[in-house]
């Protein structure tokens, strides 16, 4: 008994209007992408066997069946609906009441037994008027204007509460609501998740198309196995590991860029299924195998199934990540070892250099007058080495390989470059470096050590890094252009660094010119970083060739002889000295001095010796000039014996000659008894 | 040669102011060092060469120090050694502080002591600002005479220390009694008001120190030229004054003039040639004809000692005929 003015649906045209019998279980409209299925539980077996699925041209067959009529009620508002008995009986619990164009909820009556209301597609405000209903299980509300929850504290019995597509901007008035198990809120304002703590049955949640920026407070709903989160601007999920039933979980089309903002998806177990495409994360390059090694109980990820193979490559992926971190921890680790090594050698070089105070081991940085260099006063150089940045590549081990790190010295090979600092470095030299290393080394650096020391192990260096062609030395202490003259015996140095910190020789004018002429014959091309020219090859000459040219040929032959054969000696005596010398070695460092010596004769001359060694041999030179000393002595004497003895015979020579030719007169005056005492003389001979 | 003088002295002392002893004493104990070497050439031609070597000038070479100053003749050798390197520095006209000459210094001379080179730096800085750059004209002068005359600076060190004290070292020799009235005037007052002493005293000083010395000392008619052109003057001023005094450069002999002190046509010849050598250097200088004839060329300077009079090698062919088989040997 519908009054002819309330039935207002039949001017829509398009739809075929039949808001009477057919038992369509509507599903709430979803976006075209995906298609949802509504599982109900099997106690409800009412509607086990009417489910159908829809898209979204939604085709009707509709039953003609008997016309609701809405009366008019009491309240000018509400109309009232009513039923035939028929439909009624048919129908008993189901009633269908989509796109009638309402807009409020009416009044139904004498409808007590209702379990199924859909109320689609229809311009409902508030929810009202249905609190008699108290058996409802179904109410679908879907496609209206609801801007609250409210008006369902009886319906204790709902189970399917469809509320897609509305303007409702907050959860709250389900408190009674203790069985609902689906729970459709998708595309309204909602913007926070609350007041679902209490519904422990609930197994679908669709909260897609709303306003949420995070996920939380989700405790509480122990049955929930499904939860749609897609198209909000969700960036961290969080209590999603106190669902304990939880196995889909949609996120697609968000704002979740790191895998921490939803890292308590690890923890949940029951997880098989979830989505993130559309969120930044998921154009990152890390994002499969982070998710797949995060979460190996994922089955499907993007609705895609997770392959074995796919598993494992995470895995594999994953195990050089942290394999990776692990080697750059120990990097830095070594790195931090290396730059502590290297302020403790730097302090002993300080206390060795007088620069610093030798009882303060604390931060005392006092600058002290050191007795060698009243003009050259340094700060301590620890403080140069703060960060030691150093050539570590934080690459792989085979990059690197950093050797004896302990307090008082450090040698390391980084590739082409083997650094040593402090002087006890230098006896990693006799080590046995592999053939392979020792050839890749193409720069040998000095830092902290003695230059006299250096020059020691030269040969040796010579020797075990053949293919080293660049020198760096740095607070190396030197002082003369003379100690440059040590360089010469090395086989070829094509490029020279020497650091202005620790070494005074820097601040000479003449330096560089010094190490051009005295290293011509290495044809250096570089000095300190800059380039050689041809001019500075001329100048080197100009100012020092003459220097050459003296020693060479102004030097008397012996004193050639026995410096050449210095250097020559020294050399042998280092050869004789090492373990496991070859002889064809011996011959090869002949070979060298002698191509040497006939390279540039000139300068050979022009040695150094170390101090220590210098003192030494003066020290040994001095048995010998006493000795010369006392021998000319004597020789004087004799000579001047021998000369005083000359005068004095020159003196009383005249006399002599006299008292002799008179004796010899006096002799012969009496001639016979001459002869007979010569006779005489002859006989007593026999 | 032969005058009498020459034979009034006691045997020894003789052979001590000639400071033959230092040099035979040398000479063997550079035969011992170096006896395996010098046994292959004889021992009668490493004594020609070592005292042609003195004669030369070239015995000092990369000596120890305690050689080097032990004669006269060594220590002007040295410098001219010095000049002759490293004339070019100076013709480059660079100026180098007082550590970088005692560099080059060093490397003819190892173990050079650092104060000599201090000391003379003063001369040239006037004990100003140790750390200014020298020219090396100056520098070179100024150390000549710090070196070639140490001990006699040391004592006019003194002399002028006592003077500004007031103290006279003369007083004990007294040659006029005018002059002992002079002193008698205490000249502290003087002294604190004007700076250095006075010329004719500090003269007179020196006169009698010349006279004492039995070490080398500036020809005393020169230095009292220089002292007579100025009333009163500093220690350091009368150091300036002699360095630069020409007249005692020449007497010392080692040096050439100051205005020469850059020439030097024969290791310039010399230069061009070793330049001409530079590997990649293109050959623009034309050969010199007379360079292959360097050893051959008598010097403008007739009478001074320190002209190489042959090359190394020529000796021997002038020495006597027992080293003509070694000479052999060796080819």
């Amino acid at each position: 008994m519908i009054p002819g003015k309330y039935r207002s649906v039949s001017g829509r045209a398009a739809n075929n209007v039949n808001c009477g019998l057919h038992l369509v279980i509507q599903t709430s409209s979803l976006p075209e992408k995906s298609k949802v299925e509504f599982k109900l539980n099997k106690e409800t077996p009412s509607f086990s066997g009417r489910l159908l699925q829809h898209d979204l041209e939604r085709n009707y067959s509709s039953r003609q069946g008997d016309h609701i009529h809405l009366a008019s009620s009491s309240m000018p508002s509400f109309p009232i609906l009513q039923r035939s008995s028929e439909e009624k009986i048919l129908y008993s619990d189901r009633l269908t009441l989509e796109r009638q164009k309402l807009t409020v909820c009416p009044i139904i009556d004498g409808e007590e037994h209702l379990r199924l209301l859909n109320f689609q597609h229809n311009f409902i405000t508030r929810i009202q008027n249905i609190s008699n209903l108290q058996r409802l299980i179904f109410l679908d509300l879907y496609d209206n204007q609801i801007e609250e929850i409210s008006g369902l504290s009886t319906l204790r019995s709902l189970r399917v509460l469809l509320l897609g597509k509305n303007r409702i901007k907050q959860i709250s008035n389900l408190e009674n609501l203790k069985s609902l198990d689906v729970l459709d809120l998708h595309g309204n304002q909602i913007t926070k998740i609350e007041n679902v703590s209490h519904l422990c049955d609930l197994r679908v949640l669709n909260l897609a198309r709303n306003l949420l920026s995070h996920v939380d407070n989700l405790n509480g709903l122990d049955s929930l196995t499904e939860l749609n989160l897609r198209h909000n601007q969700i960036t961290f999920v969080r209590d999603v590991d106190n669902l304990p039933c939880l196995q889909r979980l949609f996120l697609s089309f968000n704002n979740i860029s790191t895998f921490e903002s939803v890292c308590c998806l690890a923890d949940s177990s029951s997880l098989s299924d979830i989505t993130f495409d559309g969120n930044p994360i998921a154009q990152e390059s890390w994002y499969k195998h982070t998710i797949l090694q995060n979460m190996m109980q994922l089955r499907q990820l993007d609705m895609k199934r997770v392959t074995e193979e796919e598993r494992r490559m995470a895995s594999v992926v994953a195990k050089k990540e942290e394999e990776k971190k692990r080697e750059s921890h120990k990097q830095s680790l070594l790195k931090e070892k290396k730059r502590l090594t290297i302020n403790n050698v730097a302090r002993k070089w300080d206390l060795q250099q007088h620069r610093i105070p030798n009882i303060a081991p604390n931060q005392d940085r006092k600058v002290s007058d050191s007795s060698q260099d009243p003009s050259q006063l340094h700060g301590s150089t620890v403080s140069a080495f703060p960060e030691e940045t150093g050539s570590l590549d934080s690459g792989l081990t085979n990059d690197l390989q950093g050797l004896s790190v302990t307090d008082t010295h450090l040698v390391e090979v980084d590739g082409d470059t083997l650094s040593l600092y402090g002087s006890g470095a230098l006896e990693s030299l006799d080590r046995n470096w592999s053939v392979q290393t020792a050839g890749m080394v193409t720069t040998v650096s000095f830092t902290f050590i003695e230059f006299d020391e250096i020059v020691q192990v030269l040969p040796k260096l010579k020797i075990k890094f053949p293919n080293s062609l660049h020198l760096k030395f740095k607070e190396t202490n030197l002082v003369m252009l003379q100690q440059f003259n040590a360089l010469a015996q090395l086989r070829r140095v094509d490029q020279l660094t020497i650091d202005p910190q620790g070494n005074p020789v820097v601040n000479f004018t003449l330096w560089k010119y010094y190490v051009l002429f005295r290293l011509s014959h290495f044809s250096m091309q570089k000095i300190n970083g800059t380039e050689v020219t041809q001019n500075d090859m001329i100048m080197a000459e100009r100012l020092f060739g003459i220097l050459a040219h003296v020693a060479s040929s102004e030097l008397p032959q012996y004193r050639m002889i026995s410096i050449l054969g210095d250097a020559r000696k020294k050399q042998f005596r280092y050869l004789l000295e090492t373990k496991g010398k070859k002889p064809g070695l011996v011959n090869e460092e002949n070979n060298d001095s002698k191509r040497l010596v006939g390279e540039n004769t000139n300068r050979a001359m022009l040695n150094y010796t170390t101090r220590d060694f210098y003192n030494e041999r003066l020290e040994e030179i001095k048995e010998k000039k006493k000795f010369c000393k006392m021998y000319m002595e004597d020789l004087v004497k004799e000579a001047t014996e021998i000369n005083m003895k000359n005068e004095a015979l020159q003196k009383l020579w005249p006399q002599m000659f006299i008292e002799l030719v008179r004796d010899a007169v006096i002799e012969i005056r009496n001639k016979n008894s001459y002869m007979k005492l010569c006779l005489q003389q002859i006989t007593d001979q026999n | 040669m032969l005058s009498p003088d020459r034979l009034a002295l006691p045997d020894y002392e003789y052979l001590a102011q000639r400071h033959v002893l230092t040099y035979m004493e040398d000479a063997v104990c550079q035969l011992l060092e170096n006896k395996e070497d010098i046994s292959q050439y004889g021992v009668a031609r490493f004594f020609t060469e070592y005292f042609n070597s003195v004669c030369q000038g070239t015995h000092i070479l990369f000596r120890e120090f305690s050689f080097i100053q032990a004669t006269p003749h060594n220590r002007a050798s040295f410098l001219r050694a010095f000049w002759k390197c490293f004339r070019t520095v100076g013709k480059n006209g660079d100026l180098l502080t007082m550590r970088e000459y005692h560099c080059l210094l060093q490397l003819l001379c190892p173990d050079f002591p650092l104060e000599l080179t201090q000391k003379a730096a003063r001369i040239v800085l006037m004990d100003d600002a140790m750390d200014c750059l020298m020219s090396f004209s100056d520098f070179l002068l100024a150390f000549q005479i710090q070196f070639y005359y140490s001990e006699f600076l040391e004592s006019v060190a003194a002399i002028y220390q006592d003077l500004l004290a007031g103290k006279n070292p003369n007083t004990v020799i007294v040659p006029t009694s005018s002059s002992g009235q002079h002193r008698q005037r205490p000249p502290l007052g003087e002294a604190s008001v004007l700076e250095g002493v006075e010329a004719s005293l500090f003269s007179q000083c020196l006169e009698n120190l010349c006279d004492r010395h039995k070490y080398s000392c500036p020809p005393p008619a020169l230095v009292k030229e220089v002292l007579s052109n100025v009333q009163r003057l500093t220690f350091y001023g009368f150091l300036v004054a002699l360095s630069k005094h020409h007249g005692i450069n020449q007497a010392l002999g080692a040096l050439p003039d100051k205005g020469d002190l850059m020439h030097d046509p024969a290791m310039d010849e010399e230069l061009e040639r070793l330049l001409a050598q530079v590997p990649g250097l293109v050959n623009s200088a034309p050969a010199n004809p007379e360079a292959g004839c360097l050893p051959f060329r008598t010097p403008p300077r007739v009478g001074s000692p320190w002209r190489p009079l042959h090359h190394a090698r020529k000796v021997d062919a002038e020495s006597d005929g027992s080293t003509e088989e070694t000479d052999e040997s060796e080819t």
